[in-house]
């Protein structure tokens, strides 16, 4: 609701672009609510690159997975070949920088195409060995607010972006990304709810209070203390304690 | 980076709107920053072509009860700092004025005392009167780690809002450049490879022997990196220790 109000305050979200090249980020920040929705405004980013195709992919914040995790590609419902070149192969460079830096990066196997000539300008993008079979590609890195990481991918030969619209096309993967990681932890919100101070004892308990001293602090019994612990960590379908804070932290049930 | 030909011209805020000076500011940036010298000039930089006069590079750390401000990089005078506190620091990043990149930066405007989350106006109004009249929060991402920026001004709408957004992912890049040619410099990530991954597996709910069949190490092993990683993180207990690491981005 508060998200909503303060896109009404925002008096330009009338007009679409700025004179930069801008998406006017109060418009992109209305939440996508379905993923061929998210998919629509993917295919407008890549209409103005010029790409020939684009694909959205979740990467897993533990090095544990080396795979990025597709989410939706220009061929949604179905996938593309790309997508499943790079879910299947160990794309690992693309995953591990994704972890480390928000520099996008580049590749293309064809020198003359003028993808290659348009993307070596870029100064911030770094060149990668190619990936996949198509000819040349770049890779937007983007993060959400609850810790997701993601990569937004462009491929074709015949992408025009310039160093100046880098920052907007960049900035439109963000609240694209955002948006979908928005959507996705909805999504897994099915869990039944959880009470007020259930949710107290579990900040409580992920600020490295002992069941004791929740107790102290909330003046309840240790029992009880315990009791609503063990009723979050049933709820939130985890195995322990550790791992209630884990999901409750990822899942922004607490901050 | 030569920094004393970084500025052929003035900083112009009137000039901001061309889009010619928008490319030459591109360009001029473009240098990569690798030490923390690099850093502060790379930080100045942005602020001259957001039309700020002040900025402040930080980390929030949380703590038991309250998050605190890691002061990375920054221009405020030393009393400012003392004066406003840390914790006011933390509320102003962390504020819901504060935009990520992809949205719609927001002005706080000090003077008129805007009340947010547990800080009263009358803190922020002191702001004020130490010369930062209005004061832009950004967040940053470099990598899965999330730093934020203030900029402020001494007069109020002097600051560029499409030049802000450009100076956003240009920190994004310039840090994201940076921590790759600095390490560990600027990322508050203390964790060794083994102890991070450790540290992943008891997250996701795995005991400490399973999680020394996980990496094939035997269970003492397992919990001597967790101790390690409790220690580093000053935290009291395992759960604190996930806690921390979830909030900081590091698992």
């Amino acid at each position: 609701m508060t998200r909503a109000a303060a896109q009404n305050a925002t008096p330009a979200s009338s007009e679409p672009r700025n004179p930069f090249g801008f998406a006017t980020p109060g418009l992109e920040q209305h939440p996508a609510v379905t993923i061929p929705d998210a998919m629509r405004r993917c295919r407008w980013i890549a209409v103005d690159l010029n790409a020939g195709s684009f694909g959205l992919f979740f990467v897993n914040p533990s090095a544990e997975r080396a795979h990025p995790v597709p989410c939706f590609d220009a061929d949604y419902p179905r996938i593309t070949n790309f997508t499943k070149f790079v879910s299947g192969e160990s794309c690992e460079e693309l995953t591990r920088r994704a972890r480390v830096s928000t520099l996008p990066c580049w590749w293309s196997s064809d020198e003359g195409s003028a993808s290659a000539a348009n993307f070596s300008a870029l100064s911030w993008a770094t060149r990668i060995a190619p990936v996949g079979p198509e000819g040349s590609g770049i890779a937007f890195p983007a993060y959400a607010e609850r810790g997701q990481c993601g990569l937004v991918i462009f491929t074709g030969n015949e992408i025009r972006l310039s160093p100046e619209q880098l920052p907007g096309i960049h900035a439109r993967c963000f609240a694209l990304f955002s948006a979908v990681a928005r959507m996705q932890t909805e999504d897994s919100g099915k869990h039944p709810s959880i009470s007020k101070r259930e949710l107290e004892c579990l900040k409580l308990t992920a600020n490295g209070l002992t069941s004791e001293e929740i107790a102290c602090r909330l003046k309840l019994s240790v029992h009880t203390a315990n009791q609503y612990l063990t009723n979050t960590t049933q709820k939130l379908n985890a195995v322990n304690r550790m791992h209630a804070v884990a999901k409750g932290l990822r899942l922004g049930l607490i901050e | 980076m030569e920094i004393d030909s970084g500025h052929p011209e003035p900083p112009n805020c009137m000039a901001m709107t061309s889009l010619a000076v928008e490319n030459s500011s591109f360009e001029t940036t473009a240098a990569k920053p690798a030490t923390r010298g690099d850093l502060t000039a790379f930080l100045m930089e942005q602020t001259d072509a957001v039309g700020a006069d002040a900025y402040m590079l930080v980390a929030v750390v949380h703590d038991q009860d309250h998050s605190d401000a890691r002061i990375i990089a920054s221009n405020w005078i030393y009393d400012a700092i003392q004066l406003a506190g840390q914790k006011l620091i933390a509320t102003l990043a962390q504020s819901s004025f504060a935009a990520s990149p992809g949205g719609m930066p927001r002005a706080i405007v000090t003077a008129s005392a805007p009340s947010l989350e547990g800080i009263g106006g009358e803190d922020i109004k002191l702001l004020d009167v130490l010369g930062h009249s209005e004061i832009y929060a950004l967040k940053l991402f470099v990598g899965r780690q999330r730093l934020f920026l203030l900029f402020s001004a001494a007069s109020i709408a002097r600051i560029d809002l499409a030049a802000l957004i450009q100076a956003q992912f240009q920190c994004c890049y310039g840090l994201s450049r940076m921590s790759e040619v600095l390490g560990a410099a600027v990322m508050q990530d203390p964790l060794s490879d083994r102890e991070r991954e450790c540290l992943f597996w008891v997250s996701e709910g795995k005991t400490t022997d399973e999680v020394a069949v996980i990496l094939g190490v035997s269970s003492n092993t397992v919990n001597s990196y967790i101790t390690h990683a409790i220690r580093k993180f000053s935290a009291s207990n395992r759960a604190m220790a996930v806690a921390t690491a979830i909030r900081s981005g590091i698992i």
